[in-house]
């Protein structure tokens, strides 16, 4: 506990851990490795190795937990009682054509599956904006960010059941909603022909209010290229550290793990998804509420309220007018329970209460700071939804300074238990009833007018001028478009108001509505030329359809689907040069098409390649989608015992290319993991013969397994040298270490096809590759 | 444009393999596939079959057409009643990138050729091109089916024989 290295255990104490991906208890992680390895001697110092690995102090690991921690451990204790519902959602990914509408509704539970990454992506932000006191108290607490760092991490799982009413009323249960909480005003995006002067402005209030800005991403683009190298240090990370451990979790029980995606890919995914600037053309990012905090050591309290109220709606700090300044404020009053009286507080808590209505919440922390030898002190879990920038950032901060400084927080369990209450009240009795009120009364006033054929002529007329009468409240533009020059539209344009209530409704979980309403703004935004309002709605449109369980027959899918992935491609790409929409969009795409398994793969992967061949991704990007475009057609079964209409050599075919890629990159363990993938896809086909008749390709093959045969000896001659000093056992494993290492890439015993695979790869760790060509070339079905 | 044409066996197995380049609008006949193009046929045709072992069950024809695409890769596939499978893999040349792989002059003859769009060459899944691939198909067909009643033929047995494959060039000649 004290060592951040054994990534994983610091949540255990946790009654539920909001930081999912590596929220497996340290028994957990032993146990998956131990069945993985089969019993292997090695496996148990595989456990400590990256005590010892050259970078290695033990916040390094710590830093790349997400990725180090085996992805196949669900998580597991708080879990338990939410499985019961969807019990049948392994069911899935069988059935040729069965559109698996079950597998939408539950939103599976491991936390890399994407289903999962996209419900709680697209989440209510709530901003953070706390007065100087409470940020002075919680410097002193050990958070230099304030309250906002100390709320995040709870913020990404809600404790207990969230009840949603949709829009016809029915309730729907919860169990794993969450919300993410965001400092006031940070990542604005602004549109793109904005006025010089309002940027500026904007921009050097911010400044001076986060120090410096560095955590905000000036552009999408950038935040592509962030998430790129955040991805890309987690691999030199595991390129770097020893090789049997970081690859250990990876290679699974057997071959493509099609259920749960490879930990580089869901971070990708989930660094990509992190992050959203408040943009203009979508109001998922817009704060649905606001927490403004003060503490009790304000000596003026109310009147602090009121001030960071006036600031937050009309003061410098106010948000720009295309986000709707009528979200919920929600006021906290944090007592510190050490120095301050609690009957003070709560007398003026009484005050608030009676001056500012009910959504106002007393939360009592310690004043002090806790370390880790506190009895009753829990590690703050690292937040699973930081920007690709600010973990950035974290790393190039790691990087500089050698010292051994712990990033790890401690805080008392008391506080967490007060904090998750104090996240779960309001949510479920401010945030949640708010949402369903607005969405109620937006689909009323708003959206119903424009549904059914009175709707579409309303909006014809209107755009003809004659219905401009109607809309007077909004008519700011003479031309009956409320499209602004600058590039927006206002926050109290209707086209405006449809989209926060189709957002609403997305992030509600109420897929339907999200999507006629989508499907009805599509058109008025392509008609005022908002290409990327446009872009951004159909991105929504086709991902919301995608989400709704009910079965889509093929020509839907060619007529609507595939139109508005196109849309949004274009849209993003040609006529707004936004790289990062178009990658999002498609990434979600495949995925959810994926997720609906029958002939929605061969869909899946045709966009894939379309996203290959637009060329917007980096080298990282392109080889992950390459690899997952060969888990794709992976999970495509067929029928019968020849499995008719599997897509077993395409997926083959894409490992290949993934190795390829990854080999480019230097980056050898994905590389021999994809390249196992091949092999054992190419043995695993009913024919006799994989692809060795074929010469060239299987010359080819055998070329990047001799490489990465090469590659990684050397590495491990390098590596010998390194740990040389380091302890007993390594030295006298020295042969089993080769072997147990070549065994591990090539997938575990029992994993393969024994007899085709494990010789060359055995005779590698003692023979030089010479050898391995000749053992290999005449017999091997991979050649 | 360059063409990739192999018969492959009921085992996955390649029986017969040649390369060739158009013969129309001025072109030589000659393939203009890069050294990485070549390996990458050879996985991309494999990967097809995935398609046509689909697509055969759903048709009654012994021609199916244009069955799959890889990136500029184009597949046609022809199925005979003893289960092989002739794939014709159609690259054209793209009129920006294609230039990599093909010489200047015959790269300035596909973008010319490009324009028109009835060339079977810019359009591998038009119904010129189709209709040409058909009558591509149905002469090595002919040829196929005379080669392999040589007495000396078993099933799964690659064809070596030097008539074939001129005669499968003359068809190609012909046609493509």
């Amino acid at each position: 506990m004290e060592s951040s290295f054994d990534h994983g255990s610091p949540t255990e104490p946790l009654p539920t851990p909001p930081m999912a991906a590596s929220s497996a208890s340290p028994l957990n992680v032993q146990k998956t490795r131990l069945a993985s390895v089969d019993g292997t001697p090695l496996s148990q110092s595989e456990i400590t190795l990256p005590i010892r690995d050259r970078r290695s102090h033990p916040s390094a690991a710590s830093l790349y937990a997400s990725t180090l921690s085996p992805p196949g451990s669900r998580s597991q204790s708080p879990a338990g009682a939410r499985l019961a519902s969807r019990v049948n959602s392994g069911s899935v990914f069988g059935g040729l054509g069965s559109n698996n509408a079950l597998a939408l509704e539950g939103a599976g539970d491991s936390p890399g599956d994407p289903l999962n990454l996209i419900c709680k992506a697209f989440v209510p932000h709530v901003a953070v904006y706390a007065s100087d006191d409470t940020d002075q108290l919680l410097g002193e607490k050990g958070f230099d960010r304030g309250l906002w760092q100390l709320l995040r991490p709870f913020g990404e799982r809600i404790q207990g059941k969230v009840i949603i009413r949709d829009s016809n009323g029915a309730s729907r249960t919860y169990e794993d909603y969450s919300v993410h909480f965001v400092r006031f005003g940070e990542g604005l995006e602004h549109p793109e022909p904005t006025t010089g002067g309002l940027k500026k402005t904007l921009n050097g209030s911010l400044e001076k209010t986060t120090g410096g800005g560095k955590d905000e991403p000036s552009s999408r683009g950038r935040t592509l290229a962030d998430v790129e190298a955040v991805v890309e240090r987690h691999l030199s990370y595991a390129e770097d550290s020893a090789p049997a451990a970081s690859q250990s979790p990876i290679a699974t029980k057997h071959g493509l793990d099609i259920d749960v995606p490879s930990p580089y890919y869901s971070l990708y995914l989930r660094r990509l998804l992190s992050g959203l600037p408040i943009a203009p053309h979508e109001a998922f990012a817009h704060p649905v509420a606001c927490v403004i905090a003060i503490s009790s050591r304000n000596p003026a309290p109310i009147e602090t309220l009121r001030n960071l109220y006036t600031q937050s709606s009309t003061g410098d700090r106010r948000l720009p007018n295309w986000v709707d300044s009528e979200y919920l404020r929600y006021y906290v009053l944090v007592h510190d329970e050490e120095s301050d009286d609690i009957t003070r507080s709560m007398s003026l808590f009484d005050q608030m209460k009676r001056n500012l209505g009910l959504h106002c919440h007393l939360l009592r922390i310690r004043g002090t700071q806790s370390v880790a030898t506190d009895d009753d002190s829990i590690p703050l879990p690292t937040s699973e939804w930081m920007s690709a920038s600010e973990e950035l950032a974290n790393i190039r901060r790691h990087d500089d300074q050698d010292d051994l400084e712990d990033q790890t927080r401690y805080i008392y369990e008391s506080d967490a238990t007060a904090i998750r209450t104090f996240v779960r009240e309001m949510v479920t009795q401010s945030i949640i009833p708010t949402m369903e009120r607005h969405v109620s009364v937006w689909n009323d006033q708003v959206a119903s007018r424009r549904r059914g054929v009175a709707g579409r002529f309303l909006g014809l007329t209107r755009r003809w001028g004659f219905g401009s009468t109607s809309k007077s409240s909004s008519a700011t533009q003479g031309s009956g478009s409320n499209y602004d020059s600058l590039g927006f539209y206002r926050q109290d344009a209707p086209e405006a108001i449809m989209r926060k209530l189709a957002d609403y409704a997305f992030m509600l979980r109420d897929w339907k509505l999200a999507y006629s309403t989508y499907d009805i703004l599509r058109g008025d935004f392509s008609n005022d030329k908002a290409w990327r309002y446009h872009a951004a709605t159909n991105e929504m449109a086709a991902i919301s359809l995608l989400m709704l369980p009910q079965n889509l027959s093929a020509k839907t899918r060619a007529e609507t689907i595939d139109a508005m992935f196109e849309a949004a491609v274009y849209s993003y790409l040609t006529r707004c040069t936004a790289p990062y929409g178009a990658v999002r969009c498609l990434i979600l795409g495949i995925e959810l098409l994926r997720l609906r398994g029958g002939s929605n793969i061969d869909d899946a992967a045709k966009w894939g390649i379309r996203l290959i061949e637009s060329k917007i991704l980096g080298p990282v990007g392109e080889a992950l989608i390459k690899e997952r475009l060969a888990v794709c057609y992976a999970s495509r079964t067929g029928l019968g015992t020849q499995q008719l209409g599997s897509r077993r050599r395409k997926s083959a075919l894409w490992s290949i290319l993934g190795a390829d890629a990854w080999l480019a990159q230097s980056k050898y363990i994905p590389a021999q993991r994809c390249l196992n993938e091949a092999r054992r896809m190419y043995g695993d086909l009913p024919t006799e013969h994989g692809i060795d008749k074929f010469e060239r390709a299987s010359a080819f093959m055998l070329g990047i397994g001799q490489q990465l045969n090469e590659k990684l000896e050397a590495d491990e001659h390098g590596e010998e040298s390194t740990v040389q000093d380091s302890d007993q056992v390594d030295e006298e494993s020295e042969v089993l270490n080769t072997r147990g290492r070549r065994i591990s890439t090539a997938g575990f015993p029992g994993a393969t096809a024994p007899p085709l695979e494990a010789s060359p790869l055995m005779s590698t760790g003692h023979g030089n590759s010479q050898e391995v060509v000749d053992v290999q070339g005449p017999t091997d079905d991979f050649g | 444009m360059s063409y990739y044409f192999v018969i492959i066996g009921t085992q996955d197995n390649p029986l017969f393999e040649h390369e060739f380049g158009t013969s129309k609008q001025g072109g030589d006949g000659q393939s203009r596939f890069s050294d990485e193009a070549r390996h990458m046929n050879q996985f991309i045709a494999h990967s097809s079959l995935d398609i046509v072992e689909e697509v055969q069950w759903g048709t009654g024809q012994m021609y199916l057409k244009h069955v799959d695409r890889f990136f500029n890769s184009y597949m046609s596939c022809f199925i005979t009643p003893s289960n092989a499978k002739f794939l014709l893999l159609h690259q054209p040349i793209l009129p920006n990138s294609g230039s990599s792989s093909s010489g200047a002059a015959a790269g300035a003859a596909a973008v010319s050729s490009s324009r028109a769009s009835t060339s079977i060459a810019a359009n591998p899944t038009s119904p010129q091109t189709e209709e040409a691939v058909r009558s591509f198909f149905v002469e090595v067909y002919e040829n196929w089916v005379k080669a392999t009643m040589s007495p000396f033929y078993r099933v799964n047995m690659e064809v070596t024989s030097p008539v074939f494959r001129q005669r499968v060039a003359a068809a190609g000649r012909k046609y493509l």
